[in-house]
């Protein structure tokens, strides 16, 4: 009888059809390739061409996309620090099932925090967990820091409590269009310390989202998920 | 959109792989099995047998078990009456993906609220939500007891346990009931025949 925080009621059932049947079914082994990023870092367009690239290789994939998943499942969290925890937490708990089922899965959201993340990796045994980082592309970032600077200004006079009417003005504007706590402007985005494959978008000569599945592809392609092998030491 | 199902008729769009793609790569159509009905009635049973029978005709089957499921995504989860349908409603969500995904999908959990097995049924398409009552007798059921929680609950070690102390509503309306009449002791296997022959005559066992 296995004993959890919950309950020592509740058992363990075991299944005769198990990872190994399954991947052998579908020649692939199930993983999970997590994208990280900041918004409008390219993270959707590249879990697309992935999926794309691997389908034309005959392997399954499947899309988690944050965005997707806060109409379902996710749809009573909201964006303060405890809810954006358990949103990666599940993300990561479905990921984990779906690599279980022996698809390619692969998840997309912003996933700012370090620590999330982090556990995500944990929940996922014999390395089948594969951070991929989007990085801004210099344009982008300039915007989005002046758009911080701007935001960071607006605190500053708030705090000051200076007395205007035009500030009230500017501050009821500017609120109604900037969500509170996004990341990137007012909410941190912790990169990657050590993540598996790193994808950079160059000013002026951004890669085809097909290049970088490409790159994604390589990754998996060398570590051998995309064909499944008869074990004797091979790593699954 | 192809209507024939031939995979050189399905127009490629250039967004992402859809559902039909994934079902030509699999042969299969996802949908999902839900197996409901009271501790001990059968439904892991017969979850491992269905799994297994169309294993070995090479379809991609997952089981969420609502036990192993309160292992992982919903570990934070109790038995309270508010936490038992957020339990239903993510596997529900999670069973919904699932089935998107291609894979016959079946959810073995006792999921005794007909109003939360019919919010399940609303998240997908007509057609791919299918309803598996084992009707057991509670009798039959505790005398398995194959967890020994009918003895806890009798002893009264364990507070609003489904069948003792809080209700099971059977489905009203559901698209197989198990054991079938008249078939006192249908074996797993048998039992898992009669769900495979109604998938293949809805068309999910081929893409």
């Amino acid at each position: 009888m296995s004993t959890m925080g919950n309950s020592t009621n509740i058992f363990w059932q075991e299944s005769p059809i198990g990872k190994l049947e399954r991947q052998k079914l579908l020649n692939q082994k199930g993983c999970v390739v997590w994208i990280t990023g900041l918004s409008g870092s390219g993270k959707s367009t590249l879990a697309c061409s992935l999926s794309r690239e691997l389908y034309t290789r005959g392997k399954l994939s499947y899309i988690l996309d944050g965005d997707n998943l806060r109409h379902g499942l996710n749809k009573d969290l909201g964006f303060k620090a405890d809810d954006r925890t358990e949103n990666i937490r599940r993300v990561g708990e479905v990921a984990k099932l779906f690599a279980d089922t022996g698809l390619i899965c692969i998840a997309s959201l912003i996933s700012p925090y370090r620590k999330d993340r982090d556990a995500c990796r944990a929940m996922l045994p014999d390395a089948n967990f594969i951070e991929a980082r989007l990085l801004e592309d210099g344009l982008h970032e300039h915007v989005r820091q002046e758009i911080q600077k701007a935001f960071t200004s607006l605190h500053v006079l708030e705090r000051l409590k200076i007395f205007s009417p035009y500030l009230d003005l500017i501050s009821l504007h500017s609120r109604s269009y900037i969500q509170p706590g996004f990341t990137g402007i007012d909410d941190p985005y912790e990169p990657p310390l050590n993540c598996e494959i790193e994808i950079q978008q160059k000013d002026g000569d951004c890669p085809t989202p097909g290049a970088m599945a490409g790159e994604v592809v390589s990754y998996l392609e060398e570590k051998g998920w995309d064909v499944y092998q008869q074990a004797s030491g091979s790593n699954m | 959109m192809a209507t024939n199902g031939k995979a050189t008729n399905i127009l490629w769009h250039k967004s992402s792989v859809g559902k039909l793609h994934r079902q030509e790569l699999l042969q299969q159509k996802g949908c999902v099995i839900w197996i409901t009905g009271l501790s001990g009635s059968g439904k892991s049973t017969l979850a491992c047998a269905l799994c297994q029978a169309l294993y070995s005709r090479g379809k991609l089957t997952y089981i969420l078990d609502g036990d192993n499921v309160r292992h992982g995504l919903n570990r934070d989860l109790s038995f309270k009456a508010e936490d038992r349908a957020e339990n239903i409603r993510r596997i529900g969500e999670v069973a919904k993906l699932f089935a998107d995904a291609g894979i016959i999908c079946i959810a073995s959990v006792i999921s005794p609220y007909r109003r939360d097995r019919d919010a399940c049924r609303a998240l997908l398409p007509e057609g791919d939500f299918i309803e598996v009552f084992m009707d057991v007798p509670l009798q039959i059921c505790e005398s398995r007891d194959p967890k020994g929680l009918y003895k806890l609950a009798r002893a009264g070690k364990i507070k609003g346990f489904t069948g003792i102390d809080d209700p099971y509503e059977p489905p009203l309306n559901c698209e197989l009931v198990l054991p079938q009449k008249g078939i006192n002791y249908a074996s797993p296997c048998e039992m898992a025949e009669t769900v495979i022959s109604f998938l293949e005559e809805k068309g999910f066992l081929q893409a």
